[in-house]
């Protein structure tokens, strides 16, 4: 288990999102699935971020009913919020690449 | 960013609150239930279940409290909630809210009182058009500048500059609107042809004074003031095309000046404008007087061309204007170096000022009034500090309840800034009182003044600065101080506080100690400013300037040929001594300390005669009561008698400094001097039947002026004005009306103003008497300040150790023991507050040198005076609070707590 680098919670959120809509609980557990358990994310940041990301209209929310008819807020990707995805993936892929390389020269 | 669709979900946020919150509920209920199912597929029980999913929640509320501040709405919300509790928790200490709010406005409206006047004096722009490229133009030769012009310098330049767009040129001056007795005065201006042009002016109503208006021979034209024109005409129309009377002549008014426009001299304002070619209707000599300097100029610059390329061009047109018009009266030195004299021009976007006086002494008011108020919030921080104790368990349990400390000392500071914003509005309110007070104060009957104290940008942008810096000043120490507590000590309370306390003693000790220090400034200043001012009251001036009446006579409205003004005032004069209760009575060209001076070169048959400059003398006309009335010794010779007249000798008396400067060590009387001659007149020979003793001519600060007094009956020209200076038993008002009967008794249209020597002497001192009220004034307050703030924080402190004192006295410590141990801390605060005074107003009170008079800015006793009078007060502070604890009763100090 480990702590997210700061800043990257948005842009996993908007990566999770991007198959399929998904509720609260459903994003923290896909993050937590895919990064074979390495993070796991704590509400107290969890519904922080999909305020922000909500205000800044990258996501969407809607009520629906879960898998077991409960109903949840679920949230989808908007056309914004992928073309920001794609920006932040691109930003991030250079960054790592950059730091990469440090790593290796030295 | 997409900044708009953020706003508009904020803002839609800020409204549907309510609906926000459900459904931020919902979904946290939701989640928890997930993890909850989760957990009981793996096999917990239903309770364990919920129970594990609480704890990886953690507090539901202190998630949502992360939810609602991820929008900055809930800044202006969080924002909302600090203002309405800090207005609680200010209405729910009224007393200590108003007693700040109270200091708070006297301290920002004395600085914005202040600033007003420094804002209108030196700062504000006039209401014209383009003000930034106006100039002033001057006259410079060497390093001496002059700036009034003589008419036919002006109409030489204005005729032939090329340097600027147009120039203009005015002159104030008092116009009498009454026809005889008692003078109704009115501020006039002279103005040219092209003053209103050049300025960009409107009229309100009419039209305006223009270059047809200011030609050779006109009938002239009045354009009045806006306010003028309000208060007189009640803004009626019709005022236009009637006619106005000004010094017994009536002139058709054209036009009304627009609201808002007093006048380019800043500390005056106009009633009423004629054209400076109507100056002929009064005196037709003046236009083409080479010797009379009377006109101000200003001029407009164009705006695309340079600075140097003006100078320059001045410098090219300068030798051929001065040249042109040579002063006929002037030696033949002073003729020769004329056409040396070159055009100058220095900005005037805030027009020309007369105040002048006045900046320096504003500016020091303005750092002293400066002062109390930081001395006014050293004390509030305590009240503050000492209220954060109070306040201790309030802000522990809002702590313990999930409350950030940047949000706790957000809410103290809102406290603050709410406390130092009302202060600063009713700080407003005061100002705009004590602006027009101290305006009203510096003004004189000679000199009224007149500034537009009206709120612009500059003075609400400082009363805002103040206000908020107050604020921030006496808010941020408290603030941080009382939310670094350990939460579960301060519930507790009790004696795990040790620490924090002896903070707050060392900052209650240091805020008392600069409030110490700072206040022993103003001690000093405030000494120097009262000592300087009772020397100037109560040195002698060689005259006595109680119980005289002074009536400045004006024959212009009556019928009487030059000729017979002579005899008439003569006549005057012997039957104001007439009057019951007048004593004795004098009569003159000038009267001391009016400002009204004439001088002239002498020289003497005496070896020992002053040269050069020293030469210089300074003449009054007087007849013989005059000496008598002022009670002016003789102390050699005679007195003028009626055997001085026109056609006998030319005789005079010279004062001791005159006698000194041109006759050391001789008898002057008996020996003549000559008055350097106008040009064209033989100089006649003057001599010296007496000397008088010294008296001041100009200001009580001059050092004594070479003065000559020559009998009035021998006075050159035919005295249409005339002063007369009347002993009376009476005061002014009592014996006015039979003066003024006996005066109008000989012409009923002599037009006749009263007031008194003594107001006159009063007047010119304007300037150190408000420098003198308003530094003592200051100087107490800063001092009452001070001793409030020590005797606040001492007060706590013994409290504070009411146990230790107990222990002590139980032990057998005696009382002297106790008050001594008290007062040894006061003494520390006291010796290093006086040591860091004295350091900083020997550093700052240079500037003062200038104001001051016959006294040094460092005079060692008025600091010696302001260290004990300040010491013996704080010692009284200290002590009260020592006894206080001394006193009580061990037992009862005990068993507390």
């Amino acid at each position: 288990m480990a702590d997210l680098v700061q800043g990257t919670l948005d842009m996993l959120i908007l990566k999770t999102l991007a198959l399929e809509p998904l509720h609260g609980y459903g994003i923290a557990m896909r993050i937590e699935q895919t990064s074979n358990g390495v993070f796991r994310v704590n509400p107290g940041s969890l519904f922080p971020a999909f305020r922000r990301l909500e205000r800044s209209g990258w996501i969407k929310p809607e009520w629906r009913p879960t898998e077991n008819n409960r109903r949840a807020k679920f949230y989808a990707l908007t056309e914004r919020g992928r073309k920001q995805l794609k920006a932040e993936t691109a930003e991030w892929s250079r960054q790592i690449a950059a730091i990469a390389s440090i790593l290796e020269t030295s | 960013m997409p900044f708009f669709s953020k706003l508009a979900g904020a803002i839609g946020a800020l409204f549907r609150k309510k609906q926000a919150e459900t459904e931020l509920d919902e979904e946290l209920r939701s989640y928890l239930d997930q993890v909850a199912s989760d957990h009981l597929h793996r096999g917990m029980t239903r309770d364990d279940a919920v129970r594990a999913a609480r704890v990886e929640m953690g507090s539901l509320e202190a998630v949502k409290d992360e939810v609602r501040s991820a929008g900055w709405e809930a800044h202006v919300e969080s924002l909302w909630q600090d203002i309405r509790y800090s207005l609680r928790m200010l209405r729910k200490n009224a007393a200590l809210t108003l007693v700040v709010i109270f200091t708070l406005a006297l301290g920002i409206g004395a600085n914005t009182a202040i600033f007003s006047l420094i804002d209108a004096v030196a700062l504000r722009t006039l209401p014209v058009k383009n003000p930034q490229e106006l100039v002033r133009v001057e006259m410079r030769r060497i390093r001496i500048i002059t700036s009034s012009f003589t008419n036919p310098l002006w109409e030489q330049l204005r005729d032939r500059q090329d340097a600027f767009a147009n120039t203009f040129a005015w002159s104030n001056a008092d116009f009498d609107l009454s026809q005889g007795g008692l003078v109704n005065r009115a501020h006039g201006i002279w103005v040219s042809g092209g003053f209103f042009v050049g300025l960009g002016l409107q009229p309100a109503a009419g039209r305006l004074i223009a270059a047809a208006d200011d030609q050779r021979g006109c009938p002239g034209a009045a354009v009045l003031s806006y306010e003028f024109w309000e208060d007189r005409f009640g803004r009626d129309p019709r005022a236009i095309g009637s006619s106005i009377i000004f010094n017994n002549r009536p002139f058709p008014i054209v036009g009304v000046a627009p609201a808002g426009f007093y006048g380019i001299t800043v500390g005056t304002r106009f009633d009423v404008a004629l054209p400076i070619c109507a100056q002929a209707v009064f005196d037709n000599t003046i236009l083409d007087a080479r010797s009379h300097w009377w006109l101000n100029v200003a001029a407009r610059v164009r705006p695309e061309m340079p600075e140097s390329h003006i100078r320059s061009r001045l410098a090219v047109i300068s030798p051929a204007i001065f040249s042109s018009v040579i002063p006929d009266a002037w030696d033949p030195e002073g003729k020769k170096n004329f056409p040396k004299w070159v055009f100058v021009e220095s900005p005037a976007a805030s027009g020309v000022s007369r105040v002048t006086e006045f900046e320096t002494p504003l500016k020091v008011l303005m750092a002293i009034a400066g002062a109390v108020l930081l001395i006014a919030c050293a004390n509030i921080a305590s009240l503050m500090l000492a209220r954060s104790a109070a306040r201790r368990k309030e802000i522990a349990v809002r702590q313990a309840l999930g409350a950030s400390r940047p949000r706790l000392i957000r809410q103290l500071l809102a406290e603050s800034m709410l406390l130092s914003i009302c202060g600063a509005a009713a700080g407003i309110l005061l100002a705009r009182w004590a602006g027009t007070a101290l305006v009203a104060y510096i003004s004189t009957r000679n000199e009224p003044v007149f500034l537009d104290l009206s709120l612009d940008h500059r003075v609400l942008a400082f009363t805002a600065t103040v206000g908020v810096l107050t604020g921030v000043l006496f808010g941020v120490l408290p603030a941080f101080r009382s939310t670094r507590i350990s939460t579960a000590a301060a519930i507790k309370g009790g004696a795990s506080l040790e620490g924090d306390r002896r903070f707050r003693f060392r900052a209650g000790k240091l805020i008392v100690a600069s409030q110490v220090a700072l206040s022993l400034v103003l001690l000093i200043a405030a000494g120097l400013f009262l000592r300087s001012f009772v020397k100037l009251t109560s040195m002698d001036l060689g005259f006595d300037r109680q119980n005289v009446v002074l009536a400045s006579v004006d024959l212009k409205a009556t019928k009487l040929a030059p000729e017979r003004r002579s005899a008439a005032l003569d006549d005057i004069e012997g039957r104001i001594r007439a009057v019951p209760g007048v004593l004795s009575a004098g009569r003159s060209w000038t009267t001391p300390i009016s400002g009204i001076e004439w001088n002239q070169y002498v020289t003497s048959d005496s070896p020992n005669a002053a040269q050069g400059e020293d030469r210089l003398v300074f003449f009054n006309f007087i007849s013989s009561g005059y000496l008598d009335t002022l009670r002016m010794p003789l102390l050699a010779g005679r007195n003028f008698n009626d055997h001085d007249t026109t056609t006998g000798p030319r005789v005079a008396i010279i004062n001791q400094t005159m006698a000194r400067r041109f006759y050391k060590g001789l008898d002057p009387v008996g020996r003549t001097f000559q008055i350097s001659p106008e040009s064209g007149k033989p100089a006649q020979p003057v001599q010296v039947v007496g000397v008088v003793k010294d008296s001041k001519y100009e200001s009580a600060r001059e050092d004594t002026f070479v003065t000559a007094f020559l009998p009035i009956s021998q006075m050159p020209g035919s005295g249409r004005t005339a002063e007369f200076e009347i002993r009376t038993a009476a005061s002014l008002p009592a014996i006015s009306p039979a003066i003024q009967a006996a005066i109008a008794s000989v012409d009923k249209s002599i037009s006749i103003e009263f007031h008194t020597l003594e107001s006159q002497v009063g007047d010119s001192l304007v300037r150190d008497r408000l420098l003198a009220m308003l530094s003592g004034f200051f100087g107490g307050l800063a001092l009452l300040l001070a001793m409030i703030g020590l005797y606040g924080t001492f007060s706590y402190l013994v409290t504070q150790r009411q146990k230790e004192f107990g222990v002590r006295m139980a032990l057998g410590a005696r009382l002297k023991s106790i008050v001594g141990l008290v007062m040894r801390d006061t003494a520390i605060v006291l010796a290093g507050g006086i040591i860091a005074g004295v350091v900083l107003a020997l550093m700052s009170t240079g500037t003062l040198e200038t104001l001051l008079f016959q006294l040094g800015a460092r005079d060692a006793l008025t600091i010696a005076l302001a260290v004990v009078l300040l010491s013996a007060v704080s010692f009284l502070a200290g002590y009260l609070p020592a006894r206080r604890a001394a006193r009580v009763d061990p037992m009862t100090a005990l068993r507390e707590e």
